[in-house]
């Protein structure tokens, strides 16, 4: 990578960036679940490692969330954005040494950022617990540089129509610009109170909303059109998903407060709005599924189908519960309990998760032009990662809603402790299932660049039978 | 953008943008991929109806909102009256407060926001206090035995009343649904704008 | 080439997302400016100072630059006795909360009062000063500047005061933060049946000047906004930071025993593995009784930490 920082823009390789981004990003979910195995092993067992402040729960549950957020995840989306957009535009990436550079300033800046976090320093606001600087370095050396390439991408394009993924990759990055800087004011201007409060909600909710959901939904209307081969189902329903993310997502900010002094009005009109992320959901999961018609026989066989569509129907309970559970009806009950954990992970590792897994898997084969190296190590990705998962979220659920009946029922909390201690134990199993099922991807992965088959000029990986 | 006002709909995709859009669609070639144009399905439509019905229903404000001191004025009153002072037990003093405004126009919210005789004798003077001092009791919530003030009652004109108060049906309800319609306006103009939804487009060439 | 323009599509756009943020960020910002700060919300302010987050101040997030709440029953004047008061005591150096910096994040009558009664805007950090919470008739709340109004030095409040009576809320707000408490106890009570058991939720202006408001959101423990009205044992906490297990068997949270540094309260070096390993004596039941707790030292976070549990009434 180090060499290529400095070489001519037109001496770096095509996809290079989009390659060490798809390459970083496995590292950190390699090591921020591994982080969230070892810190669910704290809930389960609370003596298990202790003494040392640097290994305690406080210090490394924010850094399990972030290099999850921002390693992970955003880094495959900067892996798809930078394959994906000048693919669909028929022309190269704006700057490919741009995009080296922001690799590598975004793994030395998250790099620091965690440390940061690591050693307690922090903001002091969730999904916001950068420090300003941190944030600062984020907005300017991570974020804006990504959007410049993606838009200075689209705008030296050299088709005359937009697909649809483009749109929200183009909209997305505006999106994360605007939320982060405008969500971190507090901390710039030191806001303080109420107003402090909000915002650091009003970004927790809009990174998710405005960031994550509609860039993995992005990647689904490129993957499925482009390994079945079958064209996307309807513009139309494209349009419908694309301004009713915008319009309606951009506002619940305030039902994660239901509990605290906000404007009543500010709370009914983001419930109302809260209920209606269904929308876009319905949306986008309706498209998907009818662009699949004659193809479901790759849902069986085709691993990076497999993984879009999973994470696909993933997003119908996703969405129902994200939906319902925010209005007052049913706030009350499950508000700050386990089960917002649950939902927090059916939309990280479950939905958006498996959306980018399969567009790390297509993008690395594609731009590598390499056959992935092992079926076998893949469907074993795919199978511990789904089977963790699912006993994490359904422990946490069942966890959740004992919480739930504690807190109506003004039962000792020291009771709900005892009563959940098995899901506990259960989560701490589905996580370690996750973090093994991602070293396993990682060998694979790397395998896959040192002994691939070559896929010839031309081909797509997906064309060529495996070997193994 | 050719939009005649008294005709957007058809106006807003004529036939020669609709002809632009066709050639365009079949001529392009996205990395590979191709989009077709069906038009959004009669479920789907139905499914996005049915959830801007359920979001009203689900979150109509008959849970969770914190009750304003105005409702219970009448209790007050009723608790301070000689017939209820005179009753020893509680259960039956509380029974005669609810009778006696069993037809009141705040019937329907006490439902929801029910008050034990312990909390109604320690709200009673606060609510007293304030009515004392000329205050208007809608600015004020009831959170469990006190009263505090929320000021979030719409902005005050020079003499300090309120402009407006909002019922308490409706906080945070109007303007709910002029935002919803200028999203399904937003939304149709988009739609409607590309080329009409019987035509299919073939994609013809090898891409 | 022809390049199909998108105009209308991102001035829609613009509209869309312009429109969602003046409804969620200008029309509540407006109204959330005007909240007018209660007792409780200048307490919280005064006692943490300006920042209990990231800052300049404090950048490793130990503590430094923060006031200390004072209990005052003797003018540290005249040396008369005085009826039992909260001092706010900021050393030389020590930054100001917002309350003093900006007076209007108070609200209109307690910024109106604390400027020409209270006369913060003389408060100068270089020398410090000392507040006082006080009220007119009408239950308008503001802040008194003690350095200007009485004459009471930092310093001396400081050296009149006994350190029982010295409580480090800042500081220990800042360990609230720093290690990660808000991770399972929130300090947000919620509109539910859960007020019974954790107390009153809290209400506009009870957190004016606060930042960061940590309510948390992932309540894997009890509520702590008002712990200390429920327990409030130094005793208890000790034992319960050192080791939870010791007075709470079943309980899943860590022990905070590195919080006690290296040394106790009389300079002895704390031997934490022989602790350990006979605490592990005791739970396999080979111990009658559990190892004493080492009383922590007075600077240690420790006690910063218990301080600001003890603050949260």
């Amino acid at each position: 990578m180090l060499k290529y920082l400095f070489a001519k823009n037109e001496d770096i390789p095509t996809g290079t960036a989009a390659v060490f981004f798809g390459f970083s990003s496995i590292v950190w979910f390699v090591i921020g679940t591994g982080l969230g195995s070892f810190n669910a092993a704290k809930l389960a067992f609370p003596d298990f490692v202790m003494g040392n402040e640097f290994l305690a729960f406080g210090h490394l549950r924010q850094v399990h969330v972030h290099a999850v957020i921002f390693g992970w995840i955003s880094m495959a989306f900067a892996m798809a954005m930078m394959y994906i957009t000048p693919a669909l535009g028929n022309t190269k990436l704006w700057s490919e040494k741009l995009g080296v550079w922001n690799c590598f300033l975004w793994n030395v800046g998250l790099s620091l950022g965690l440390t940061v976090l690591w050693a307690g320093i922090t903001s002091g606001r969730e999904y916001s617990d950068f420090p300003w600087f941190i944030d600062l370095y984020i907005a300017l050396f991570i974020a804006i540089p990504l959007s410049l390439n993606v838009w200075m991408t689209v705008i030296t394009r050299r088709t005359q129509g937009i697909y649809t993924t483009n749109w929200f990759f183009v909209g997305a990055c505006f999106m994360l610009i605007i939320v982060f800087l405008i969500g971190n004011l507090p901390e710039f201007f030191h806001l303080t109170g109420l107003t402090e409060a909000y915002l650091t909600w009003w970004f927790a909710h809009n990174v998710l909303g405005l960031w994550i959901t509609p860039v993995a939904a992005a990647i689904a209307y490129y993957t499925i059109p482009k390994v079945t081969g079958n064209p996307l189902y309807s513009h139309r329903i494209g349009h419908l998903h694309f301004w009713s993310v915008v319009v309606f997502y951009s506002t619940p900010a305030a039902h994660h407060l239901m509990s605290a002094p906000l404007p009543e009005w500010l709370k009914s009109f983001a419930s109302v709005e809260g209920v209606l992320i269904l929308v876009p959901a319905v949306a986008f999961v309706s498209n998907i599924l009818l662009t699949m018609q004659g193809k479901w026989n790759m849902f069986v066989e085709n691993l990076e189908i497999r993984f879009t569509i999973t994470g696909c129907l993933l997003a119908i309970p996703l969405n129902m519960q994200g939906g319902f559970q925010q209005t007052r009806a049913i706030n009350w009950y499950v508000h700050g309990t386990g089960w917002i954990v649950a939902h927090a992970h059916l939309a990280l590792l479950g939905f958006s998760t498996f959306l980018e897994g399969a567009a790390v898997y297509l993008g690395l084969q594609t731009l590598m032009k390499r056959k992935l190296y092992s079926l076998t190590l893949g469907n074993v990705h795919f199978w511990l990662l789904l089977i963790g998962f699912a006993i994490y979220w359904i422990s946490m659920t069942i966890a959740g809603l004992i919480q739930g009946a504690g807190k109506i029922y003004e039962v000792p909390y020291i009771d709900v402790v005892i009563a959940e201690h098995p899901y506990m134990i259960a989560r701490w199993i589905g996580g370690t299932m996750v973090f093994i099922s991602n070293v396993v991807w990682l060998y694979n992965m790397w395998m896959t660049a040192r002994e691939g088959t070559v896929v010839p000029a031309g081909r797509m990986p997906h064309e060529l039978a495996y070997e193994r | 953008m050719s939009w005649v006002f008294s005709n957007p709909l058809v106006t807003l995709s004529d036939s020669e943008k609709n002809e632009r859009d066709k050639a365009l669609w079949e001529a392009e070639d996205l990395g590979g991929i191709t989009e077709d144009n069906n038009r959004v399905p009669v479920p789907v439509v139905a499914l996005v109806f049915l959830t801007v019905l359920t979001a009203f229903a689900i979150t109509f404000p008959l849970w969770g909102q914190r009750p304003t001191a105005a409702i219970y004025v009448d209790y007050v009153k009723t608790l301070n009256s000689p017939e209820v002072q005179a009753i020893q037990d509680d259960a039956v003093a509380m029974q005669k407060i609810v009778d006696a405004n069993k037809g009141s126009a705040q019937a329907s919210q006490i439902e929801r926001h029910p008050v034990s005789l312990d909390d109604l004798r320690i709200l009673a003077p606060q609510i007293e206090a304030l009515q004392k001092n000329g205050a208007d009791l809608r600015e004020y919530t009831v959170v469990g035995p006190q009263v505090v003030l929320s000021n979030y009652e719409g902005n005050k004109k020079a003499d300090g009343t309120r402009e407006r108060f909002q019922p308490w049906w409706d906080i945070g309800y109007t303007i709910d649904i002029f935002y919803l319609l200028a999203f399904f306006l937003g939304a149709t103009i988009v739609i409607k704008r590309l080329p009409p939804s019987s035509w299919e487009p073939t994609h013809k060439h090898d891409h | 080439m022809n390049f199909r323009e998108y105009k209308v599509g991102a001035r829609l756009f613009s509209f869309a997302l312009g429109s969602s943020m003046v409804i969620t960020l200008l029309f509540p910002a407006m109204e959330m400016g005007a909240a007018v700060a209660t007792d409780i919300a200048l307490d919280k302010q005064l006692s943490a100072g300006r920042e209990t987050g990231f800052n300049y101040d404090d950048p490793l997030m130990l503590g430094w630059g923060k006031p200390s709440k004072v209990l005052v029953s003797a003018d540290p004047v005249s040396g008369q006795p005085i009826p039992a008061t909260y001092a706010y005591v900021y050393p030389a150096g020590t930054p100001f909360p917002s309350g003093i910096l900006h007076p209007r994040t108070l609200g209109s009558a307690g910024a109106g009062l604390s400027e020409k009664v209270g006369r913060v805007g003389e408060a100068q950090k270089k020398s410090g000063a000392v507040f006082l919470i006080k009220s007119d008739e009408q239950k308008h709340f503001y802040i008194e500047n003690a350095t200007a109004t009485l004459g009471w030095a930092p310093d001396a409040v400081l050296k009149a005061a006994l350190d029982e009576n010295v409580a480090h809320v800042g500081a220990g707000k800042t360990q609230f933060v720093r290690e990660g408490c808000w991770w399972c106890h929130t300090l947000l009570p919620e509109q539910t049946q859960d007020w019974q058991v954790f107390g009153a939720p809290p209400m506009l202006g009870d957190f004016n000047g606060e930042s960061p408001t940590a309510f948390g959101s992932d309540r894997k423990a009890p509520d702590l906004l008002h712990v200390a009205s429920r327990n409030s044992s130094k005793e208890w906490m000790m034992l319960h930071f050192f080791n939870p297990r010791l007075v709470q068997p079943h309980s899943i949270m860590p022990r905070y025993d590195y919080l006690w540094g290296e040394k106790d309260a009389t300079g002895a070096k704390i031997d934490f593995n022989k602790w350990r390993a006979e605490y592990t004596e005791y739970s396999e039941g080979k111990r009658a009784d559990a190892p004493e707790v080492p009383s922590f030292a007075k600077d240690s976070r420790i006690r910063d930490l218990v301080d600001f549990m003890l603050s949260l009434k």
